[in-house]
């Protein structure tokens, strides 16, 4: 047995000194080398997949209005829209997913993954973690106990060039942080909107208003300014030389065609961007496929909203149809490209939602409240299986019945398509082992 | 049992094994468990986690003799142990790879661990008798050591029992190394040197007990003793640290010049660039003791309190959310009014451990709003002001520790009669008032209840911690007891714990480090300089501001980052100074000194400093960039000092700095429009961001980008702060 499995203060200084080592040698992909050195991970799956599309429908979607319609339930349960075929016989949407119905034959849908997680905080946190909060939290928290799967993987995988390797669209999920893991695998978050002609991606380019010989000129006075004697020998561990390489790399960011082209999504037909829907969520899926394109392993994109409390079907069918489109399209797209099987796409929130319909004291418009017990995820590419179904809820969509699957279960499947064992073994800032998920089974008729 | 002996004998007669008629008979807790514990088997990853692994768990590193013995022997229906034959027991094919095993071959097949297992089980798989002697200690020898550069040093375990014998454990003992640069140690006890100077502790583990062996590596050529002895000593750090680098053989740097010494005293002692004119009147002073003039002068600023209370924050700051915003600002400003009365450190922590009232009139009182459960309170209070960590001792006696659950849970008997009245938590607003008090410990929220252990269910007697059982009158708090004996003179830990903060805060790095871990498996550096400096803390009434006085009036304080031909590889025995990253809203109030353009916070009145913002939620990307951090992490995330690319593309080109640094209201623009020439505005602009004179080649450089024929003042001035501010001169505290 090694002895860094153990819960010493230990290993914390130890990984500490093979992260600075060898940034001061070879750069990011070599540190993230050693970390893997270091971990001395068991086994590593075979990875299908290079990234991950993560579409986070904040709020926690309804089940019943998305993918897994109750036609046959009395009123009070199945709501107001109708069940709508799929490519699949025997399978039926609600009927604003129209795309996505007839293009089931392309990727898998996941309808008995359940928790006891009721709260939008505590809810975010075990889906987007796989780890439980520890101790119990409310709806309005923003927690993090756990490192999220997008600073997992930006830590396991790195991006090329200087890129970030977890981005996050327009804004950080509730529990979309780095954790233990430290702020160098924190979303890097680009809040502007890629729908706006005007769309930049915050800092990667130089600052509107500069002309790039003037920046250029000022590159050159750095160089001259810049005379803080550095100190060489390696053993002396001299952060300004690591400041160095992460200027380095910005200017390779910066000077990369290849990222900046995939930031610059105005080279995409304009047909193309019709086709994703011209509105910040839709372009965001189209920038997402660029920047996976381009080499970064995670990319979440935010979307809010899903919280039907009240007006359900009145704000759900002003939605989906341009949601149903958006989704589709991404799907279809990466197909066409031929990158669907190494890329991952993911759609869900934090739980589902009632079955019963409510309509809440204050409220005019019925609406369905939060639902652990059942939940619907669309799960995509890389190597998922098109045209599967996976588990299912009862007659009235009260309870995942069938393959009862657990957020555990969840995160260990996108794990271990990205090539990283889920029961590998994680350190925290004070070197206590924690495994990166408790339960690592991923589901099987994903594989 | 007569089976079993028969059993037994035939098994030798195959085996042949000399060993097995005359050792006694293997038992439980004295050889099996260790075996186990050894080969990682009950380790956190393994079968000791929660759940177990695959079906089989075991007690977390063996702390539940009972518990193992059922697992092994009698569990799954007794498969695990087949004494009929006991090389097919599964224990043993799993152990050693014969039949496939997740955790691979722990054991080897016929090696001395599996002839132990093979042994104990053909015996029938006893206990120890209760009444076997009992191991009292282990030690381990050479107890420390001195070692050449790549040299090996082979380490014996011997454990002691209650009758007297020893036996030798090294085979059955894990090891580990504090630092495996300088000494790194494998798995059988044998430690290797490496190629630099500095020290390691080598830790060996047998069963629940632990010894350590300190081991030096002193660079190998000698330095003449009258070079330690003609070194300055301003006062007594300066004799601690002489002597520490004179038994390794370093040298210490040269003193960092005066420039330095400014901008290095203005960063730490209150988190702000000097001026120009600062700069300038105090490279002009001619007062031999300006150095130690400067931090008195800047002790008594205002900014002193806010930037040494925004690194209480850190530790401190709860999750609005999480007790509202009220109480989380009540909190934030009681600290600040702390530090800015110079509040001494032992009635601070007083205040803050018997903290009572409500929590929008008293903002100490919100510690006991954000951490409820006397478990939390036990692991934060002890961390925080005692430097000892007691969260793994919650669930089980910490490997490297002497703290056990007993430890933990008579602490926790501290905050059992915590009384809450008011709206508690009820998220996401919790915005209401709480009043928090002494309850009678008959249950509920309101009342408090006493602690009970986990296991036994018996009620526990708050006990410091090293100490006896307290017999608290009833209508005494506890929580007031505590705060006397954490605050007492005598107590152990808690001087040293803040003087090492402290000290790590203007050194960069711990005496001890991670600065609240004090433990015998992870050393101080300079064990003597740390009691000097808490005996002195002591004395002079745990007054934080002379405590800042006395570190860095020391010669070691203003020593040179720049190493000598000695000491580059020194990270821990401040021979040298260290370089360190600023903090968050440092950087960001220097950006705004620089440019003259201020931040715009929200919640926050206009021209407030990032030093002054009391919540995270208050949204910056420059301070989020820069490792500020989350206080909706749990546990809070530490904040980070690392440097990364996102930090480089932010300084380079995000839209805030760019404006800043054009502003028509700003510094560069003011300049541009003085009368200043072009060699005036360069002195400027380098005194304002690195606070020193431009060299004569830096200064022609920069005078020469305004004299070409195409150069406008307003974009070479604007061009030059900019290179400035992306440099590592300024981004660090040299």
């Amino acid at each position: 047995m090694p002895t860094n499995t153990n819960c010493a203060g230990v290993t914390r200084r130890d990984s500490i000194q093979i992260g600075l080592g060898t940034l001061l040698g070879g750069g990011l992909l070599t540190a993230l080398r050693a970390r893997g050195f270091a971990a001395e991970a068991m086994h590593k799956p075979t990875a299908k997949a290079k990234s991950c599309i993560l579409i986070w429908m904040d709020g926690g979607p309804t089940h019943f209005e998305t993918f897994d319609p109750k036609p046959d339930s009395p009123e009070e349960y199945r709501g107001e829209f109708k069940a709508i075929p799929t490519a699949l016989p025997g399978v039926f949407f609600s009927e604003h997913m129209t795309r996505l119905a007839k293009s089931l034959n392309k990727y898998a849908m996941i309808r008995s993954i359940r928790h006891e997680q009721g709260n939008h905080g505590a809810g975010n946190h075990y889906m987007m973690t796989g780890a439980p909060p520890r101790i119990p939290v409310g709806c309005g928290a923003f927690v993090s106990f756990h490192p999220s799967m997008g600073s997992v993987v930006a830590a396991e995988k790195g991006a090329p060039a200087g890129l970030p390797a977890y981005f996050s669209m327009p804004t950080m999920s509730r529990s979309g942080g780095p954790n233990f893991l430290g702020a160098k695998y924190a979303p890097f978050v680009v809040g502007e909107d890629p729908n706006s002609p005007s769309f930049k991606v915050r800092d990667v380019a130089i600052p509107q208003g500069l002309t790039g010989e003037r920046f250029e000129d000022r590159t050159h006075v750095r160089s001259e300014v810049d005379n803080l004697k550095r100190i060489m020998d390696k053993a002396a561990g001299d952060p300004a030389l690591a400041l160095d390489e992460h200027y380095k790399q910005a200017y390779d960011l910066m000077n990369s065609k290849e990222a900046q082209a995939a930031f610059d999504i105005s080279r995409e037909p304009l047909k193309l961007r019709e086709q994703y829907v011209r509105n910040g969520f839709g372009q965001r899926l189209l920038l997402a496929r660029r920047l996976v394109e381009a080499g970064v392993p995670f990319v979440t994109v935010y979307d809010g909203g899903w919280d039907h409390h009240a007006d359900l079907f009145g704000s759900l069918r002003k939605r989906l149809p341009e949601w149903d489109q958006s989704v589709a399209t991404l799907i279809a797209d990466l197909e066409n490209r031929g990158t669907l099987s190494e890329t991952l796409v993911i759609a869900l929130g934090e739980f589902g939602r009632t079955p019963k319909i409510s309509t809440l004291s204050g409220q005019a418009k019925a609406g369905r409240d939060h639902w652990a017990n059942a939940m619907s995820v669309l799960f995509a590419g890389g190597g998922t299986p098109g045209g599967t179904v996976v588990g299912a809820t009862d007659r009235n969509g009260f309870a995942a019945i069938e393959r009862v699957l657990s957020p555990e279960n969840f995160v260990s499947t996108v794990y271990t398509k990205l090539g990283i064992d889920p029961d590998k073994i994680l350190y925290n800032q004070q070197g206590r082992p924690a495994h990166l998920v408790s339960e690592p089974t991923p589901i099987k008729e994903l594989m | 049992m007569r089976r079993i002996v028969l059993l037994l004998s035939v098994l030798c007669s195959f085996t042949a094994s000399p060993v097995c008629a005359a050792d006694p008979a293997p038992t439980f807790e004295r050889d099996i468990q260790p075996i186990l514990t050894r080969a990682g088997c009950n380790s956190g990853p393994c079968h000791g986690k929660a759940r177990g692994q695959n079906g089989f768990q075991l007690s977390l590193l063996a702390f539940d003799h009972d518990f193992d013995y059922n697992a092994i022997v009698t569990e799954a229906r007794g498969r695990r142990i087949f004494p009929a034959n006991s090389t097919f027991s599964l224990l043993l094919r799993k152990a050693s790879g014969l039949t496939p095993h997740g955790g691979g071959k722990k054991i080897h097949e016929g090696d001395a661990a599996y002839r132990t297992l093979e042994r104990w089980i053909a015996a029938g798989c006893p206990r120890t008798p209760a009444d076997a002697p009992h191991l009292l200690k282990v030690t381990v020898s050479p107890d420390n050591s001195v070692m050449v550069f790549k040299a090996t040093q082979q380490l014996t375990v011997t454990a002691h029992y209650s009758d007297g014998t020893k036996r030798d454990v090294t085979a059955l003992s894990q090891f580990s190394s504090s630092e495996s640069v300088y000494a790194a140690v494998d798995a059988n006890g044998l430690v290797k040197a490496g190629p630099i100077p500095g020290e390691a502790t080598i830790m060996a583990r047998f069963a629940e007990k632990f010894a350590v062996c300190p081991v030096l590596i002193p660079l190998p050529t000698p330095v003449p003793p009258a070079v330690y002895e003609a070194l300055p000593r301003a006062n007594f750090i300066d004799g601690h640290v002489w002597a520490k680098l004179q038994k390794l053989n370093l040298t210490p740097s040269e003193s960092a010049n005066d420039a330095t010494f400014h901008r290095r005293a203005f960063l730490d002692v209150i988190g702000r660039l000097p001026t120009p004119d600062e700069v300038r009147a105090f490279l002009a002073e001619k007062n031999p003791k300006k150095r130690e003039r400067l931090i008195e002068a800047l002790l008594q600023r205002p900014e002193y309190g806010d930037f040494w209370a925004n690194k209480w924050t850190d530790l401190l700051r709860p999750n609005a959310y999480h007790v509202g915003i009220k109480a989380t600002y009540n909190l934030d400003q009681w600290l600040r009014q702390s530090f800015r009365k110079n509040q001494p450190y032992d009635q601070f922590v007083r205040e803050l451990i018997a903290a009572k009232g409500s929590t929008f009139t008293n903002g100490a009182v919100v510690m006991y709003r954000d951490r409820r459960e006397p478990g939390e309170l036990t692991t934060l209070v002890s961390q925080l002001f005692l430097g000892v960590r007691l969260d793994c001792a919650k669930c089980h006696h910490h490997p490297f520790e002497v703290w056990g659950q007993d430890d933990f849970y008579s602490f926790a008997a501290f905050f059992g009669r915590i009384g809450r009245k008011g709206t508690g938590i009820s998220a996401p607003i919790s915005g209401s008032e709480e009043t928090i008090y002494l309850g009678d410990g008959t249950g509920g929220k309101r009342n408090g209840s006493t602690v009970k252990h986990p296991l036994t269910g018996k009620e526990m007697t708050p006990t410091p911690l090293l100490g006896q059982p307290l017999d608290i009158p009833p209508e005494r708090d506890p929580r007031d007891v505590l705060a006397d004996w954490v605050t007492a003179p005598e107590n152990p830990f808690f001087a040293k714990v803040i003087v090492n903060r402290v000290w790590a805060d203007l050194m960069g790095r711990g005496i001890v480090d991670p600065v609240d871990d004090i433990r015998a498996t992870n050393p101080a550096s300079n064990p003597a300089l740390l009691d000097a400096l808490a005996a002195d803390f002591r004395k002079n009434k745990y007054d934080l501001k002379s405590l800042i006085k006395t570190i860095t009036a020391s010669h070691a304080y203003g020593l040179a980052t720049t190493p000598n031909d000695r000491n580059a590889a020194d990270l821990r025995n401040y021979s040298r100074h260290y370089r360190q990253r600023l903090r968050a809203e440092v950087l960001l109030d220097m950006v705004s000194d620089v440019t003259g353009v201020p931040e715009r916070f929200e919640a926050m009145p206009p021209g407030s400093r990032a030093m002054e913002v009391w919540t995270a939620r208050a949204q910056s990307v420059f301070l989020d960039s820069f490792g500020r951090p989350d206080p909706n992490a749990d546990p809070p995330c530490e904040r980070t000092p690392d440097t990364t690319v996102v930090q480089a593309l932010h300084l380079m080109n995000a839209p805030n700095l760019y404006r800043k640094v054009t502003d028509d209201a700003g510094r560069c623009a003011t300049l541009a429009k003085s009368a200043k020439t072009p060699a005036e505005i360069v002195d400027e602009l380098y005194l304002l961001a690195y606070g020193r004179m431009p060299t004569d080649t830096e200064s022609t450089a920069a005078v020469k980008r305004f004299e070409k024929p195409s150069a406008s003042r307003r974009a070479a001035t604007e061009d030059l702060m900019w290179a400035l501010i992306n440099t590592p001169e300024f981004v660090f505290n040299d």
